[in-house]
């Protein structure tokens, strides 16, 4: 599976996004705010535990989250050049 | 004091006023299906525990069946609620998640529901309720404590009105909510 | 109808007597400690604990072989001693069905939750209210608030209203919770925790310390001309925002405060000080800053007892209303423990000194997850 499909399933599992698919989930969607899916300061947390879990990256400091949360691209991006497992 | 609207939450049915409305079927989650036929959209449900859910669904009844109008702040509004067993269900789902030395990550989202009050709070959110929210754990169902309570929270010269009732939902299959307004 | 306060108790890692107690915060001293690994947990946390063999002499001294056997769990030990002491200070009949016993507690026996087979029944902190009012005899079921972070504080408010209402003459509150991997771990979790000392309002907090306690206190119907201290006013008022975060406008803690400077009629002058929650997190304190400025507040001397205790949960309320009692009959406002340079938006009289005071009466506030928010006024008549 590629990574951002990888990464769009399960966070809809860690965060309890039922009633999406990862189809609903566009690459470059803002995550965070009201224009984007609404997560929020617990979904970044829930979203570094994901993280250091599935592919081994510690992240200490959660105001890195904004930046490497916006996107799932961002993520993707950050997960690929960072991971450990 | 009068009671004014009451609500009953199981898994098998949903009575509003003393009227059975909807009745669960099996092999579907009764809280999903109710939370689809008021039209709560509300998307943060999903992420709740069952505690949290039982009581805003039940309190999302209620409060329609009142008809007053909705989300606009007030502090004249008090949120009490009890049980015997806390926030138990969100308490073993996040003790799993620390219980293996191997594979120890503490959830964040569940710990966030390991204390009762947060369905007050979740309930205060949704309505923009400024007024007090407690939650109150008895060692039994007791409707003279719960009348006790209830009586003593309009000593608060600001409460006109009172969102209670016994919440316990102790598993996704063992729950009740008898929720009531009261002035 | 007068309330007063007739009898206490504090069962924290600085002693066993609210004597030690005062004693040992009026000399700076803490039994905050960094623990590398403690619990096998993984990482560093900076936690304050009751010591356990200390606990074992109290019980022994204080109860029969035949009680101490069925107390299972620290906190069952802490919270029946707790009431134990408070009850025999106060010379109450805790058999009399004119007496409640109110229980503030966040987490109760969670700890049972990591045995093999847990005794899921035991748990909550209901079975420990139920067990204490068993063993005075008392007849009337008693109550256990469970409101977060501000239980204690609520709880006795709720034991007020008992009296007030005319449903009971005497209340025994007790705030307790212990530690336990759940509990740190939980916090650590959501980043809330600081593997240092805690500092209170500075620039550069990181966030707070967790600690264990447990206090009593116990408030009786009295006549017209009693002397002693009064709780004059409490609300408990909800921000209506987020379930783990503060309203950025401190609107619950607002609020609560204008409720009652307006009942207790208390002015800004009258005060001693602002006990406030000061968890030491970049949220709470922000926030806690900006609701005493709004509430007209920023001229009254403000601490924080985190510092001393770190934040001790259900205990909180009760333990920190007590010592800030204490201090006010010593004409003191107690030092900001951890406190350097002030680091939050608005300008607040926080001190790492203690201050003197003239004044009779003080005012509590704390804060909770669920977006709760609970402030008391009181006053030493």
């Amino acid at each position: 599976m590629e990574l951002k499909d990888e990464l769009k399933t399960k966070m809809i599992e860690a965060l309890n996004l039922e009633e999406m698919t990862p189809a609903d989930i566009d690459d470059n969607a803002p995550l965070f705010g009201d224009a984007g899916l609404g997560l929020d300061s617990i979904d970044v947390l829930e979203l570094i535990v994901l993280l250091e879990r599935n592919y081994g990256i510690k992240i200490s400091d959660p105001k890195q989250g904004k930046e490497i949360f916006a996107s799932v691209s961002t993520m993707a991006d950050y997960v690929a050049a960072n991971r450990t497992k | 004091m009068k009671v004014t609207y009451r609500v009953k939450l199981t898994p098998n049915y949903l009575e509003v006023d003393g009227k059975r409305v909807v009745e669960a079927v099996a092999g579907e989650s009764f809280l999903t299906k109710l939370y689809h036929i008021y039209n709560m959209e509300y998307p943060k449900f999903f992420k709740m525990d069952v505690l949290c859910k039982v009581g805003f669904i039940a309190s999302e009844i209620l409060l329609e069946t009142e008809g007053a109008e909705r989300f606009v702040p007030r502090a004249d509004r008090a949120v009490i609620l009890f049980n015997r067993n806390s926030s138990l269900n969100a308490d073993r789902t996040f003790q799993q998640t620390i219980a293996d030395p191997q594979d120890f990550y503490p959830s964040p989202s569940v710990f966030v529901y390991t204390l009762p009050n947060i369905v007050t709070g979740e309930i205060a959110i949704r309505n923009k309720y400024h007024g007090e929210s407690n939650f109150i754990l008895l060692p039994e169902k007791s409707q003279k404590a719960m009348e006790q309570a209830i009586e003593r929270a309009f000593l608060d010269a600001e409460t006109k009105s009172v969102l209670t009732g016994w919440v316990e939902a102790v598993s996704d299959t063992e729950f009740e909510a008898e929720m009531e307004l009261r002035r | 109808m007068i309330v007063k306060k007739i009898g206490e108790s504090m069962m924290t890692p600085l002693g066993f007597s609210v004597e030690e107690n005062f004693a040992a915060v009026m000399s700076g001293r803490s039994e905050l400690h960094r623990y590398e690994s403690l619990w096998n947990l993984p990482f560093p946390c900076f936690v304050s604990l009751i010591p356990d063999e200390k606990l074992e002499v109290e019980l022994a001294h204080e109860l029969s072989a035949a009680d101490r056997a069925s107390l299972r769990t620290k906190f069952e030990k802490i919270a029946l001693l707790s009431a134990v002491k408070s009850v025999k200070q106060s010379g109450i009949d805790p058999k009399s069905e004119r007496v409640v016993f109110i229980l503030s507690s966040t987490k109760g026996n969670v700890e049972l939750l990591s045995d093999e087979n847990p005794d899921l029944e035991r748990v909550t902190p209901a079975h420990t209210a139920q067990m204490i009012a068993n063993y005075f005899g008392n007849p009337n079921m008693p109550l256990t608030v469970s409101n977060a972070c501000i239980s204690g504080l609520c709880a006795q408010i709720e034991a007020h209203r008992c009296l007030k209402s005319g449903q009971y003459d005497t209340a025994v509150v007790m705030g307790a919770d212990v530690l336990s991997p759940f509990i740190v771990a939980g916090f650590q979790s959501l980043k809330a925790l600081s593997d240092e000392q805690c500092r209170p309002f500075s620039a550069n907090r990181k966030g707070l310390n967790l600690g264990e306690a447990a206090a009593a206190v116990v408030y009786t119907v009295a006549s017209e001309s009693a002397d002693g201290w009064q709780m004059l006013a409490g609300a408990v008022r909800n921000d209506a925002n987020h379930i783990s975060g503060p309203s950025r406008t401190g609107e619950g803690s607002y609020r609560a405060l204008m409720s009652v400077l307006s009942e207790s009629n208390l002015t800004a002058n009258d005060l001693a000080c602002l006990n406030v929650h000061g968890t030491s997190t970049m949220y709470n304190d922000e926030m806690e800053s900006i609701a005493i400025t709004r509430a007209g507040l920023a001229d009254v001397p403000v601490n924080a007892m985190k510092g001393y205790y770190g934040h001790t949960l259900g205990a909180a309320g009760v333990l920190e209303t007590l010592l800030s009692m204490r201090a006010v009959e010593e004409g003191k406002v107690i030092a900001t423990r951890g406190f350097d340079e002030l680091g939050v938006s608005m300008p607040v009289l926080v001190s790492s000194e203690s201050v003197d005071t003239q004044k009779n009466a003080f005012v509590k506030l704390l804060s909770g997850f669920g977006g709760c928010n609970a402030a008391a006024a009181f006053v030493r008549v």
